[in-house]
């Protein structure tokens, strides 16, 4: 794990493309905003992407989706298309998609043993348009450690390596 | 940059290039060219790699000079890959080339062949005109051709060949494959070579000495070579190495062979990007001093150049967008010697000439490529758009918040350096307001439309929120609150409520500050942005937690003031913030009319919520609704129980139809009743919320029922019993309406005793001041119902208690009455002389047991004939039951002495047994109470239980019927307080005896009663009608004279019409006729129903003459006959009851 890569904001969207988590890193509070449209953009080129291999594609690391003044993108899908949208800090040097996609990973990992718990239920499908948990619901508390754990352990990979979730 | 074209050496004898011939062939040759087809197999690469075309350049020997004097590498294309040799003799004349050409050949072979990495071969051109021996088979010494072979080509290749000199391409075919084998093979070697160079010089990377630079252009003149001969994507494989290999330096932090990281120059930021001929890159590399800055640029562009070369435009953009991002993060460090804005305007500038040179790479490119171009493009476009931001953020000509500052980096506004940036559109821009919005807003616009035309809405709807907030910070307020008031939507149906929330937000600020009213459309904006902040429970509202309340509790009190201020209700349905879960039953008020329903309001707001009125309905069965409703002064946050009354109550159970918050003349309404869509129902999400309403028997209360006394042929009525319960009443307002029938309250009148206030309108009776537990009883007349079994009058009551005068309570009823009457009554009519017997079968309709206590046919009240009735029934029969299986008899004589034209009547006293028991009942209680006066109140409830009690089994019937006894079933066990009382009653009820005079209330039913009267005009079914047979006999057309004197056997024969007639008598018989005499029979006839029909059939016939026998067979004399009657039909009318005849079946 190369140092300087520092992860901005994660944030993961339903198959149906709403979002569920949007968490931020970044210290100033009114950039928040930012990395709300950024993760609703990215919806676009992941779209692109998906349509662009046919749905034939098996492989869930769908690589930079575009870089943006300071921030670069990166976009993964779920086989159950739950989307991941990573943004990294951009740097002038080489980043290997291996490491993004392990990053990746575990960001899928977390939100697998997350959702795995039989009391979090978040919605998702409901047809009468009840309300989806979002960042705001406490019962989302654990995933929200785990990937504040990810994004720690990225920025400084000599800690310890990144867990399964 | 490099030639698309190898290099091909020519030589021959010099007298055969001057000539003319030379320049004929050469441009015979050229015609050939480029080649075609090439297809590469390299020993160190997988696949073949396919030359598609290839041009070659032909170029005389001593043309090319050893060039080794320059150190630096360059492409191997720059040495002819191929050496030519054309011989031009006659093929036979071995002496010519003995003699000159051999020796020439021989001179220029040694040069050639020594050349490293280069071809050479032998041409032999042979005129087609020229003659051919003809003996070339035995010319043994073998031609030219054979000569040159023997004398040069010594390996296995074969480097020599003939070519007959004709313009027809096919002649030339193994020429051209011999030249693409030829360059090919000098081509794989030139590489290996090359390659092994570049393999050598990589590994001595970490020696000293080693230089970057120099490396750099070894391998570019791999790189370059590969463009020559068109293999772009080996050459970008080759600067995609280079550029790892940067990035490993890079990393090294080992950037000694560069110059500084960026010195600029006057146009370095508005010069295009992509353009490498606007400084002498090689040249700066060659002498160690090139900038990063340039370095970075030159090998971009090189890239960018090959992948628009193999047609991979889409990947410009993307590679130029990641680079100008990340270098330009590079670039920042050094910031402060560049000057002011450089880095933007570079930013900027090279982004837009990135557009324009993709523009001019574009070339066929399929729907798909162009969008995917067309997004690169804008992303481009987007993020020269970013620099506009962060210089109008610096120069204050935007605000320093989102979404401008999304992309806010600190610019050093201290530079060292005094110059200037280039850009003349940013140079305008910097100077003048308006001139920076109007590139700021056509950067937006094309950036817009470019995304549009990717498919890429997101960014579009990204870019349109930041013009609204461009319009918003120059004023143009109108403008932006449109797109403010139009995006929200766009966001919403994915539930980014984030991103909702914040347009309508703007959308708030905007209208705030444009000073409009806060009229409906904003109390909409409001109302949509509280949802959003709602359903995210305001996680999503990207703002502190403290500022947060108090924006939305300031929001929340403006609404309060704009709603109070609107001039009609405006609704507003299903708002989330606001959720309402009612209990699953309601209580009784029990010491007043009315119930009360708790329910739980979680307000999910920040804030508490002013209003006005909770309220929520319930719908029960006929639309019935019951409204509960309390008058709250706010809502806190968070949950908060309430309990709502409603004035009036209804028993039963309900659904939960809709709950209401007012707040002045806003009204929240939630419609809890799911209207199921087949499609999505899943269990338990469509059921809606039920609740249950108990009996309150203490409560106002009106019930229907049959009068009394019922008498056919009169306009029929009922009674409507207004029971006041616990109530005092001031006043009750009763209206009754149903379609089908008119009631007549005009004509009411009170039906029990008392003196109660009563008024009646034509559509409303009014009661004024009943006292508590008071009924009031009113005999309503109504239209004809008797189409119907039963009818359902909806019923509306207004009253007023004494105790809440202010409060008018409104009750809703429907009530159902019977209007159809538990027994039947038929009649049969026995006529005996003067006598009439009457006898009346009295059948209960339905399963109940009927009591009669009894039955009384009365003469017409006005009596011209006297008409006097005798019944059968003794005075002393007491009550008797009629149950399904058993109807009982009434029999009556009637005697009169003339007709009798006026009806009479037979009345009927009867109750159902249930009534009567209810009455035994009710007498025990009241017996009951006389004793224990303190048990008054539980009255209702001990006449219920009982009632119940008794519903639970059947086997009281009996015994009760036979002697009154009334043993209540005990097997439900009555709640405590009940259970004295109720044992008590048994007691009583268990002692009670059949009254020897039938007591308590009676139903009575007139029914008028024609006596039937005898005439002969009539003729009812089953009714026995006496007829005369009479045949006719005549002989007048006889064949003898004396026939008339002669008597005639005849048989006659009543034909039995089985159908309808039924015939008694002496239907068959004989007798003897004379001439014009007539016989009579009498029969008796009966119809078997009612209708039109002929009379009976007679057939007569002539039986043989006894004595006379002709030609040996007895005579019959011949007959005819015709039926006087026989075409007449009689009318046979119907007649209710049975007859039973028995019928004479005659004799012959």
């Amino acid at each position: 794990m190369p140092p300087g890569l520092r992860v901005n904001a994660v944030a993961f969207i339903s198959a149906q493309n709403h979002p569920i988590i949007v968490r931020t890193f970044s210290a100033q509070d009114e950039t928040t905003i930012k990395y709300h449209y950024i993760a609703h953009t990215s919806l676009d080129v992941i779209e692109e992407r998906v349509n662009a291999a046919g749905g034939k594609s098996t492989d869930c690391y769908l690589g930079l989706l575009y870089a943006m003044e300071d921030v670069a993108v990166y976009g993964y899908i779920t086989p159950l298309k739950v989307k991941i949208v990573l943004a990294l800090a951009l740097s002038d040097s080489v980043v290997r998609d291996v490491e993004i996609n392990m990053i990746f990973k575990a960001l899928h990992m977390a939100y697998y043993s997350s959702i795995s718990n039989p009391f979090l239920t978040h919605n998702d499908d409901s047809v009468d348009g009840s309300r989806t948990l979002t960042v705001g619901s406490t019962k989302w508390k654990n995933f929200r450690r785990r990937i504040d754990e990810i994004a720690r352990v990225v920025g400084n990979p000599t800690s310890t390596s990144i867990g399964g979730g | 940059m490099a030639k698309k074209s190898v290099l091909v050496s020519y030589a021959g004898l010099p007298s055969f290039l001057l000539s003319s011939n030379w320049d004929q062939f050469k441009q015979t040759l050229l015609a050939q060219l480029p080649l075609r087809n090439i297809h590469w197999k390299s020993a160190s690469r997988t696949s073949i790699r396919t030359i598609q075309e290839l041009d070659v350049s032909l170029v005389p020997l001593d043309s090319i000079r050893d060039e080794l004097t320059s150190q630096v590498p360059t492409s191997i294309l720059e040495k002819p890959l191929l050496n030519l040799y054309i011989v031009t003799c006659e093929n036979a004349d071995l002496e010519a080339y003995r003699t000159t050409i051999k020796k020439q050949v021989k001179e220029w072979h040694a040069t050639v062949s020594n050349r490293k990495n280069q071809e050479w071969m032998i041409l032999h051109v042979v005129r087609p005109d020229a003659k051919t021996p003809s003996g070339t088979f035995f010319q043994l010494k073998g031609s030219v051709l054979d000569k040159l072979k023997a004398d040069f080509n010594t390996d296995k290749r074969d480097r020599c060949m003939q070519l007959i000199w004709t313009t027809n391409p096919s002649m030339w075919g193994e020429f051209i494959t011999k030249l693409k084998d030829g360059m090919l093979v000098a081509f794989e070697a030139a590489v290996a070579q090359r390659e092994e160079e570049v393999k050598r010089s990589e590994s001595q990377r970490q020696m000293p000495g080693w230089n970057f630079c120099t490396f750099f252009i070894l391998k570019e003149s791999l790189a370059s070579s590969f463009e020559g001969v068109t293999l772009s994507d080996e050459a970008l494989l080759q600067y995609d190495e280079l550029e790892a290999s940067f990035y490993q330096a890079l990393k090294e932090k080992n950037l000694s062979w560069f110059g500084t990281l960026i010195s600029p120059t006057s146009k370095d930021d508005s010069s295009p990007l992509l353009s490498i001929s606007k400084k002498p890159y090689r040249d700066l590399i060659l002498a160690n001093t090139i900038t990063v800055f340039d370095f970075r640029i030159y090998l971009l562009t090189r890239q960018c150049e090959l992948l628009a070369q193999s047609g991979r435009t889409t990947e410009v953009c993307k590679k130029t967008s990641a680079f100008l991002g990340a270098f330009g993060r590079r670039l920042r460090e050094v910031e402060k010697d560049l000057p002011r804005f450089f880095l933007q305007s570079w930013i900027y500038s090279s982004a837009l000439s990135v557009v324009e040179q993709c523009d001019s790479w574009t070339s066929g490119l399929s729907d798909v490529q162009l969008a995917v171009l067309n997004a690169g493009k804008g992303e481009l476009l987007e993020l020269a758009r970013n620099q506009l931001d962060l210089i109008g953020m610096n120069l204050g000509f935007l605000p320093q918040k989102p979404p401008f500052s999304n992309v806010w980096v600190p610019i050093s506004t201290e530079t060292k350096s005094t110059a200037k940036i280039s850009n003349p559109q940013l140079l305008k821009a910097l100077d003048s307001q308006d001139a920076f919005y109007e590139v700021y807003i056509n950067t937006t616009n094309h950036a817009i439309d470019l995304y549009a035309k990717a498919g890429r809405r997101k960014f579009a709807l990204k870019l349109h929120g930041s013009l609204a907030a461009l319009d918003l910070h120059r004023g143009q307020l109108d403008v932006a609150l449109t797109t403010y008031n139009s995006l929200p939507a766009h966001y919403a149906p994915h539930m980014w409520t984030s991103l909702e929330s914040s347009m309508l937000q703007r959308a708030l600020e905007t209208h705030a500050a444009l000073g409009k009213p806060k009229d409906r459309e904003w109390i909409h904006i409001l109302l949509s942005f509280l949802s959003t902040y709602a359903s995210s429970s305001g996680a999503d509202m990207l703002m502190k937690e403290d500022e947060k309340i108090a924006y939305i509790s300031g929001l929340i009190d403006a609404l309060k003031v704009s709603a109070s201020e609107l001039e009609s209700d405006l609704p507003h349905p299903d708002h989330p913030a606001i959720s309402t879960q009612v209990s699953s039953s309601a209580t009784l008020a029990e010491t007043r009319d009315g119930m009360y329903l708790d329910a739980t309001v979680y307000n999910s707001l920040p804030c508490s919520l002013p209003i006005d009125e909770i309220s929520v309905i319930l719908t029960g069965r006929d639309s019935e609704r019951q409204r509960f409703s309390i008058a709250v002064e706010s809502l806190n946050p968070g949950t908060s129980q309430i309990r709502m009354f409603s004035p009036v109550s209804n028993a039963g159970t309900f659904l939960l139809e809709s709950s209401e918050i007012r707040m002045s003349r806003l009204l929240f309404h939630w419609t809890h009743r799911r209207t199921s869509t087949p499609k999505v129902s899943r269990a338990g999400r469509t059921s809606g919320v039920l609740v249950r309403i108990p009996r309150d028997l203490q409560a106002f209360d009106v019930q229907l029922r049959q009068p009394p006394r019922v008498q056919f042929g009169q306009s029929p009525s009922m009674i409507v019993a207004v029971s006041t319960g616990r109530n005092e009443v001031s006043k009750a307002i009763l209206k009754l309406s149903t379609s089908s029938v008119t009631f007549d309250c005009q004509d009411t009148s009170l039906h029990t005793d008392g003196s109660a206030e009563v008024e009646f309108t034509p559509d409303s009776i009014i009661l004024s001041n009943l006292p508590r537990n008071h009924v009031v009883e009113l005999l309503v007349p109504h239209s004809d119902v008797s189409v119907f079994n039963a009818m359902k009058v909806p019923i509306e009551v207004e009253y007023v208690t004494t105790a809440e005068i202010s409060m008018t309570r409104v009750l809703r009823l429907s009530r159902i009455i019977s209007t159809a009457l538990p027994i039947s009554v038929n009649v049969e009519d026995f006529f005996r002389g003067k006598q009439l017997f009457s006898k009346f079968t009295v059948s209960t309709l339905s399963h109940q047991h009927v009591r009669i206590a009894s039955a009384v046919l009365e003469p017409p009240r006005i009596d011209d004939n006297k008409v006097r009735v005798v019944t059968s029934c003794s005075q002393k029969r007491s009550t008797a039951t009629v149950t399904p299986s058993q109807p009982a008899n009434f029999l009556f004589q009637i005697k009169s002495d003339g007709p009798v034209r006026d009806p009479l009547t037979l009345n009927i006293k009867y109750r159902m047994l249930r009534e009567e028991v209810e009455f035994v009942i009710d007498m025990a209680i009241d017996e009951v109470l006389d004793t224990h006066p303190e048990w008054h109140a539980h009255r209702t409830q001990l006449h219920a239980k009982l009632i119940e009690m008794l519903e639970s089994d059947a086997s009281w019937v009996e015994i009760y019927s036979i002697s009154g006894e009334l043993d209540v079933p005990g097997s439900i066990v009555a709640p405590g307080e009940l259970h004295e009382p109720i044992e008590k009653t048994k007691k009583i009820l268990q002692s009670h005896q059949h009254p020897r005079s039938p007591q308590g209330p009676w139903h009575e039913i007139s029914i008028p009663v024609d006596v039937p009267s005898m005439t002969s005009t009539y003729l009812y079914a089953g009714q026995p009608i006496s007829a005369l047979l009479s045949i006719h006999t005549t002989f007048h057309w006889g064949s003898h004279a004396d026939d008339k004197q002669r008597q005639y056997s005849i048989q006659y024969d009543v034909e039995e019409m089985v159908k309808e007639w039924l015939v008694s008598g002496k239907k068959r018989g004989s007798f003897s006729a004379m001439d014009d005499t007539t016989f009579t029979v009498p029969i008796t006839l009966v119809a078997l129903h009612h209708g039109e029909f002929t009379l009976p059939r007679v057939v007569v016939s002539a039986l043989p003459l006894q004595n006379e026998l002709t030609m040996g067979s007895m005579s019959i004399p011949s007959t005819e006959t015709y039926q006087v009657h026989g075409a007449e039909k009689v009318l046979i009318l119907p007649r209710g009851g049975r007859s039973t005849f028995v019928l004479g079946m005659g004799s012959t």
